[in-house]
């Protein structure tokens, strides 16, 4: 008897739990300001991108709520430190989760730490935006995960086949690739596009995060006498290229995929970054007013210059305000989540739909490096024919 | 062939620089008598102060190498301060202990006030390639050699004939005998520990000189290279610890030579272990002379 009661007894305290947790979920507040959830690498290697989310998205929050909010209710960032690390970035993740107040999250930087995210966002079915993920299997991992950076499988084809195939007109490819989620991904997609177009890749080299001294690798590439290098990464691309110039190897075209039509390559490099090839989806264009006020507010705030990354961070404010302007009076995580599916406009990085994986396709460019400045290389427009 | 000479001479020049790290390792080690995992950071401070140098007084290598010194001179003083000093008689993990904290926190306060980025290092040197027969090398190249050869006969030389020198030897074989012949031990360790720090910090400036750049965060890995490298050499002596990065550097290349530099640690650590395997202690020809 005493055992029947007992186990009654704690059915039902397990029940209230429940019933606790149930009414919980139902509270979203239906007034006052609408915050979303920020992860950004503020402090370790990926600062500068952290930062640069932290004044994009708050340059876009400032925005809205100078132009009256949406729906007569103001926007509110909480911004958090992951550090770049995917563990902080998870916990920090399953903070904003749990918060009913916090409608919506944007971030992480890396592929990798919003694709740890991607399980603790599904299940507390809140969107996770990311301005940068750019691996390809990330948005399709959850119904709540975004990208809109564009998928390495549009990017690495679109480099393989216009910059080196038409553009260049080269046959004889020496590739050096990070070994990492991304740099393989990257490498893949290249290499089967290579394959299309009877691009034959002589030698691929690749090597590990934090890598410093290339020479080796160099030495190697040279042996196989390619007519182009092709450099994927981020970070390591600037040491490369010096050590490349630096081992006396002078005469050989350099391109590049990963670090976009980034500053501090060119600060890095100086004058062996002449002639530098790459693709970049988005460029500062100094003939366009808008876009050179809104990079002059930037630097104004963040103290450097903005990359694409900044830029994205921007649009994904923009991209929330109108899913969210959608949903009307019933601001909730779901509908948030349906209503930005579905929504279609022209960013700051140009036109922004998602597609049925959540990602956007993006068009890119053939941008180069002359006289220390990127330059888009006009009349290689590939972008209306598609990829 | 011609390939195999020119990766030969790549890991040659990484070599000398791992032997520098690993000298000024050793030195530390071998004075102080206790192992210290603040190198890397020491390594990265050297490296700042010489950028810093270059960039207010323009090119001036001499220059590069006496801040660089003089800067990784003082901090390995606050590392002595705060690390060794009061623990001699204690047991030996407490300073280590120490040693990882302070080099968390120099590395973030470097971050702090360098900030996080990569800087460039470009052209301190007029880069020529010379070719010698088949094989080429390059002016950088040559000079860090140089630089590396020359500071080791330094060394080398304080070492053996200065009195200086005998005092820290005899610190670094027995602490207790040497307090009663009449040496400071403690004043002898300091300058022991700052020595090696120095070391470490012109070592610092050649990596970026090198490498052409430099961050906050670059120690980590470099402090892992010289403490391998001190230890194929027998921890606490300086011959053989600078051949002990000479051969990590060559085994590297080498091993990327005929795989991919995914695997270059594999190779270094690999040698190494095997190494310990056969000898224990290392190239040191005596049993003990670890502390």
């Amino acid at each position: 008897m005493k055992k029947l009661l007992a186990f009654a007894l704690s059915a039902v305290m397990t029940m209230g739990c429940f019933a606790g947790c149930a009414s919980q979920q139902e509270q979203v507040p239906t007034d006052g300001n609408i915050k979303i959830g920020v992860l950004a690498p503020l402090t370790g290697t990926n600062a500068e991108y952290g930062k640069g989310f932290e004044v994009g998205t708050q340059m876009a929050v400032d925005r809205i709520n100078a132009a009256g909010g949406i729906n007569g209710r103001n926007l509110e960032l909480v911004v958090k430190d992951s550090k770049g690390d995917q563990k902080e970035s998870s916990d920090l993740c399953r903070m904003f989760g749990d918060d009913q107040q916090i409608m919506a999250i944007i971030g992480d930087f890396t592929s990798g730490a919003c694709m740890a995210n991607a399980p603790i966002v599904d299940e507390a079915k809140i969107v996770q935006l990311s301005p940068t993920a750019s691996n390809p299997d990330y948005a399709g991992m959850s119904d709540y995960c975004f990208s809109i950076m564009g998928r390495q499988d549009g990017e690495a084809p679109f480099y393989a086949k216009y910059i080196l195939g038409k553009y260049m007109g080269v046959k004889k490819l020496g590739v050096i690739y990070i070994n990492s989620d991304w740099g393989k991904s990257c490498f893949d997609n290249f290499k089967s596009q290579c394959d299309e177009e009877g691009l034959e890749i002589v030698e691929a080299v690749n090597y590990v995060q934090d890598e410093k001294d290339f020479s080796s690798l160099i030495t190697k590439l040279k042996a196989a006498s390619p007519d182009v290098i092709c450099i994927m990464d981020q970070g390591a691309v600037p040491q490369v290229i010096n050590q490349i110039r630096g081992s006396g190897w002078t005469d050989i075209p350099i391109t590049t995929l990963g670090p976009g039509t980034s500053e501090q390559l060119i600060d890095l490099c100086g004058e062996n970054a002449e002639g530098l090839l790459l693709t970049s989806p988005f460029f500062f264009d100094p003939d366009d007013a808008e876009l050179t006020a809104w990079k002059d507010e930037f630097i104004k705030k963040a103290g450097f210059e903005p990359t694409i990354h900044p830029v994205c961070a921007y649009d994904c404010v923009s991209l929330l305000a109108e899913a969210i302007k959608a949903c009307g009076d019933e601001v909730t995580r779901t509908n948030i989540r349906d209503n930005l599916a579905k929504v279609d406009i022209v960013g700051v990085s140009g036109p922004l739909k998602f597609n049925e994986g959540g990602d956007i396709t993006r068009q890119y460019l053939i941008c180069g490096v002359e006289d220390g400045k990127y330059v888009v290389k006009e009349g290689f427009d590939y972008s209306k024919e598609g990829n | 062939m011609e390939y195999f000479l020119n990766q030969l001479i790549n890991g040659l020049c990484q070599g000398s620089i791992y032997a520098l790290m690993a000298i000024g390792y050793s030195v530390v080690v071998g004075v102080v008598g206790m192992v210290t995992f603040t190198h890397g950071e020491v390594i990265m401070i050297g490296a700042f102060a010489s950028f810093y140098v270059f960039n207010a007084l323009g090119n001036n290598l001499l220059l590069g190498v006496v801040a660089s010194f003089a800067a990784s001179w003082i901090i390995g003083m606050i590392i002595y301060k705060v690390c060794y000093e009061h623990f001699f008689s204690a047991p030996r993990h407490i300073s280590l202990i120490c040693t990882i904290g302070i080099s968390i926190l120099i590395k973030n306060l470097a971050q702090i006030v360098f900030g996080p980025n990569q800087m460039p290092m470009l052209n301190v040197v007029k880069n020529n390639v010379y070719k010698l027969g088949p094989v080429q090398i390059s002016t950088v190249q040559i000079l860090v050699i140089v630089i590396v050869v020359v500071l080791a006969g330094i060394l080398s030389l304080v070492f053996n004939k200065t009195k200086w020198g005998i005092a820290l030897r005899a610190v670094s074989q027995d602490k207790t005998a040497a307090y009663m012949m009449g040496i400071n031990v403690k004043r002898t360790a300091m300058i022991g520990n700052c020595i090696g720090c120095g070391l470490g910090g012109v070592a610092g400036m050649l990596l970026s000189i090198y490498y052409q750049t430099l961050s906050a965060t670059m120690g980590g890995s470099y402090g892992m290279k010289a403490f391998s490298s001190s230890v194929l050499g027998g921890l606490t002596d300086i011959r053989f610890s600078a051949i002990g990065g000479l051969c990590i550097g060559l085994i590297e290349n080498l091993g990327i030579t005929i795989s991919s530099a995914s695997f270059r640690d594999v190779f270094a650590f690999g040698f190494l272990i095997l190494v310990l395997i056969i000898r224990p202690q290392g190239f040191a020809s005596k049993k003990g002379a670890r502390p």
